[in-house]
Parts: structure tokens; sequence; C-alpha cells
């Protein structure tokens, strides 16, 4: 190990003043390395250089070229850019809320002195640790259109047989229905660690004065979880504007990107456009632009939950 | 609750749990049978739930065709690789949050917290440059080398952990004779064992199932990870539906045998990721 600095450090009068702290800034240093690393050569320079490239054309085998605004102009031209902006709202505004709801009801129902806790944990679980491609041939063997259970089953009720992911109108619902199957064990355990913060006088106290179920429900668990609600609004809001490997797994993206998108580009969603644009493309410029509206879009959002959090949640 | 009524709120979570578990568990157990069936009634028309016989083969000759082997052992040194990278990083990394003082310490957390907050497709195309000038596309190690570089999540994670191990231990190691690097390796790292697994189960499952990345820094088959690989088979296996299935079921084996053993650690991590 090093000495030198020790030595003269016991040399010196002031033992362990100003000279230690700089051994172990030094060690401290050294040790958040990796992170400094990390931040100086993939998160800064990459902004930088993400910025620099949206207001450039670039196709990754030429210097790229400055041309101002010309993406963002191009961007909020193309109908593509909407659409798929339209696509991804409609995603968050079914699935957000869905999510949070059903995961709630299964928290609350989760939350009792239950037997088999861990089988009910772990069955809810199962779809969390699967990856989108086990998800893909795990809801195709429901949703096939032609040897799928979902249609023989309608069959058997004498209705008419689905489309369902090649049917226009069909392919953001059914995907948000499975988005929200995959994810429901997620945020149900974040809602039970809510839950389980909540202190029972409350609700001793409530009975006391006769208060009934769905009373107590409304007054005490509800505005005491509001915090746990709020983050998982948020959370569950940034990953699906960010939503890529189910929509390019379930509509097609895999075999042939272009295809990637469902019918008419119907489950299009921007991070969809993005990967088209830049790794199919090699619109490398344009797409840096949609991936800077998308942060900032995001970032309005945030900034707009976090606004009107002051109206319904409620710290204790 | 009240006692008198038949459908207590027990009994009613009851039966909301046990419908919502099946509604979880039963296309598993379909996919299951499906990759079960021949071609033939994989096809059929109206379909067959359980199959006739059930081909037990179609498994074992999944690793016939196509890159499958491939695909497991490169998703295994990536998952092993990140795992491994992300334990040691993060660790360090948060120990020296915790427990050190150095210049611009604040500043720096401020920006661990604010690294959280940038998506990550902002910084996607750069980072495909950044490899492509270290002559890295297609190759495995721009899946596990920023794993190894300490991510914020795990940071956060272990900085709050060791922040609540008492002071004491670090005094009498420095007494020993310790440098801050081993008053951390040998006597903080012993103690902070769940965390370190939390951070490793978490590391498994997102790059166990990472498909972006893959997606974008693979171009030739044999290199694929499993979950794209399984996907490219389309292509090679049409008229052979039942093999992708039993292929896909098996790549979540390893997985699920992970979280039937680390349960309490996946609990642990999803509910922390709730604290305010």
């Amino acid at each position: 190990m090093q000495t030198n600095r020790g030595n003269s450090a016991a040399t010196t009068l002031p033992r362990k003043k100003r000279k230690f702290i700089s051994y172990e800034g030094k060690w401290g240093l050294l040790l958040v390395s990796p992170y400094l690393i990390q931040f100086i050569v993939f998160v800064i320079a990459p902004l930088i250089a993400s910025l620099y490239f949206s207001f450039s054309q670039y196709d990754m085998l030429n210097a790229p070229q400055w041309i101002g605004l010309e993406n963002y102009e191009k961007l909020f031209n193309e109908p593509l850019f909407y659409k798929s902006l339209w696509n991804t709202l409609y995603f968050a505004v079914l699935f957000v809320p869905a999510q949070a709801f059903l995961a709630l009801l299964l928290a609350i129902a989760l939350n009792q002195k239950i037997k088999a806790l861990k089988l009910y944990r772990m069955a809810h679980f199962i779809p969390v640790i699967s990856s989108w491609t086990v998800v893909m041939y795990v809801v195709d063997a429901i949703f096939n259109p032609r040897f799928g259970l979902a249609n023989s089953f309608l069959i058997q009720l004498g209705l008419e047989p689905q489309k369902w992911l090649n049917d226009e109108q069909q392919v953001i619902p059914l995907l948000v229905l499975v988005a929200v199957w995959k994810g429901i064990g997620y945020i149900m355990i974040i809602y039970l660690s809510g839950l389980q913060n909540v202190p029972n006088e409350l609700y001793e106290a409530a009975e006391m004065d006769g208060a009934s179920s769905i009373r107590k429900f409304k007054s005490i668990t509800l505005p005491l979880i509001s915090p746990t609600t709020f983050l998982v609004i948020v959370l569950s809001t940034i990953t699906t504007f960010q939503a890529f490997e189910q929509i390019y797994v379930m509509t097609g993206g895999a075999a042939d990107i272009s295809a990637a998108g469902g019918p008419n580009n119907a489950s299009l969603v921007l991070m969809l456009y993005l990967y088209r644009e830049g790794f199919s493309f090699l619109h490398m410029g344009y797409a840096s632009a949609i991936a800077w509206i998308l942060f900032i879009i995001l970032f309005i959002l945030t900034l707009l939950q976090l606004w009107g959090q002051k109206r319904w949640v409620h710290y204790h | 609750m009240n006692k008198r009524k038949f459908f207590t709120a027990k009994k009613i979570g009851y039966i909301i749990l046990t419908i919502s578990a099946l509604i979880m568990v039963m296309p598993f157990v379909t996919a299951l049978f499906n990759s079960l069936k021949t071609y033939a009634e994989f096809t059929a028309v109206p379909p067959k739930w359980i199959p006739e016989v059930f081909q037990w083969s179609n498994y074992p000759e999944v690793f016939k065709l196509g890159n499958f082997l491939d695909y497991t052992f490169n998703s295994f040194i990536v998952t092993g690789l990140s795992v491994l990278g992300a334990v040691i990083s993060c660790s360090m990394v948060g120990y020296a949050f915790a427990r050190l003082t150095f210049p611009f310490k604040n500043a720096l957390f401020v920006m661990v917290l604010g690294t959280m907050m940038i998506p990550p497709i902002v910084v996607i195309i750069p980072h495909f440059m950044i490899f492509q000038q270290m002559n890295l596309l297609d190759t495995l190690v721009p899946l596990w080398l920023l794993e190894c570089l300490a991510q914020p999540f795990g940071i956060f994670l272990m900085r709050q952990t060791f922040l609540s191990i008492p002071k004491d231990y670090e005094e009498s190691s420095k007494l020993d004779g310790c440098n801050p690097f081993q008053t951390y390796w040998r006597i903080y790292l012993p103690m902070v064992k769940p965390s370190l697994a939390t951070v490793a189960i978490f590391t498994f499952m997102t790059k166990w199932n990472e498909i972006l990345a893959p997606s974008i820094y693979l171009t030739s088959n044999e290199k694929f990870t499993l979950p794209i690989g399984i996907l490219s088979l389309g292509g090679q296996w049409f008229g052979n539906e039942q093999y992708m299935v039993a292929a896909a079921l098996m790549s979540l084996v390893p997985i699920l045998i992970v979280f039937l053993f680390a349960e309490r650690y996946f609990v642990q991590n999803f509910s922390s990721s709730g604290i305010k």
C-alpha cells in the first residue's frame, strides 16, 4: 500500500487534519471512478452529442452537417410523427390508470392475513420476470387469429372471430391489456408496501366510530397511500412513453423492422418511430430530434404531475 | 370486519386473487401445451387445448435447430458479466458515497439521481457511435460494459444500505490499519449481502430479458442473445412454431429458478423502488 502519505503526515504536526482528508478523498474518488467514467463517457458526452446531432444531417457514413432547425421542422410537418405521438398518448391514457387501479385492488386483497400468500405473489410475478419474447409466444397461444383459444371461444359463443393484433382498432387496447397483465405484479408489490405503512390505529379508531369498509377505504386508505399512487403514476407514465420492446416484439418488428408498428402503423409509438428512423433508415439526426422531443414531452408531463400532486397527494 | 356477512372482505380477497392468479398463469399453461403438440395439432382449427400425446421430443429438437445453444451461451455471458460488474461497481460507488469524504461528493450524488431521470433513448444513438468507434459493434461487450460502470439505481440502493450500518466498524478497522478499500472489502461488503443480492437479481432480470440493446448492437445471428435469437427463429422455422414456443419457455427457466430461490430479494427490490 501507499505509505508515503502516511509517513509525511506522521512527521508533520497536525496528524489527522487536512492531509488525512485528502488521503480519504483520493480513495473516495478512486472508488467512485466507475461512476465518474460512466457519467463523463456515457452520460454527459452523449447528451451533448445527441443535442448536436439533432441539429445536423447525419447518416453515420459522412460527418454530421449542421442544418439548424430543419430536423425539427420536418418532424412537425410529418404525419407519422403525430400518429406515433397520438398512439403513445392513447396507450398511456388506457394503460396508466388501468394498471394503477387493478394493482391497488390486488394489493388490498393481498394485504390481509391470507394463506398461500407466497403462491399468490409468485403467480403474479411470472409475467413480470418473463421477457417480452416469452410473453409474445404465451399471448399468441390465446390471441392468435387462427389457432388461438380466444377466437375458438368466440366461435363457440356464436360470435365473430377477431383479428386481434392485426386489427387497426384492436391493436393498442390489446397491447395495453397485455402490458397490464405483465406489469401488474410489480405495481402490486409497490402498493403492498405502501399499504403496510398505513398505521393500523387509524382503522381501529374509524371502526370505533362505526365507519363502513368503503368509508374507511375512501377516508383513510386512499389519502394515506396517495404518495404511492403518485409514484406509480409517474413511473408508469415514464415507462409507457419509452415503451419499445413490447411493441417491437408483438407487432412484427422483430422479423422486419420496417413492418413494425402494426397494421397501417396503428401501433407505431414514438420509440419505435425513433428506432426505425435511426437504425433502419440511418437518419441519425432526425432520430435524435425525435429523442429530444420525446424527452421534452416527458419532462413537461412529469412537471405537470408534480404540480398536480398538490391537489390530491397527502404526505403524512 | 363484519363477521355476520357471508362475503367477508377476506373471502372476496381470496376470490379476486384466485381469479387474477389464474389469469396470470393460464396463458403460460396454454403455451406449455402448445409446445408439446405436433405441428398438425398446433395449427388445428378449432384448437385443442391439451395435446393428444405430449411431444416431449419437441424440447431436445430445439437444440438441434438454428443457433439456440449459441443464444443460450451468449445470454449467460452477458448476464453473468453484468451481474458481477454491477455488484462490484455499485457497492464500491455506493460505499464511497455513504462512507467517504471526497471532493465534489454532493454534486456527484445529485448527478447520480439526475442520471436516473434521463431517458435512455436520448443517448442511444451516441452510445451506438461510441461502440462503433471502439470497434465493438456485433460483439457482446456493449451489452455488459455499462453494467460494470455502476448504474444509478444500484448505487442508490447500496448507498442507502451502507448508510444504515453504524460507523463504529469503520473506526475500528481504521485503527487496525486498513485503508478505505480494505475497510469496504473486508468489513462492510460481507454485511450487505441482502442488498447485493437485490442488485444482482435486478441486473439478472433486466439483462436476461433485454431486447433493445441486443437488437441495436448485434447483427450476426450466432451473436444473438436468447430474447432476440428466438424471435429470429421465426423466419427459419416456419412451419415449426411449436418448437419456437418450446424455445421461449426454455429461455424462461433460468430466471424462474433464480426467482424461486431468491423470491424475497425480488420483492425487496420492487418494494424498495416504492420508497418515497
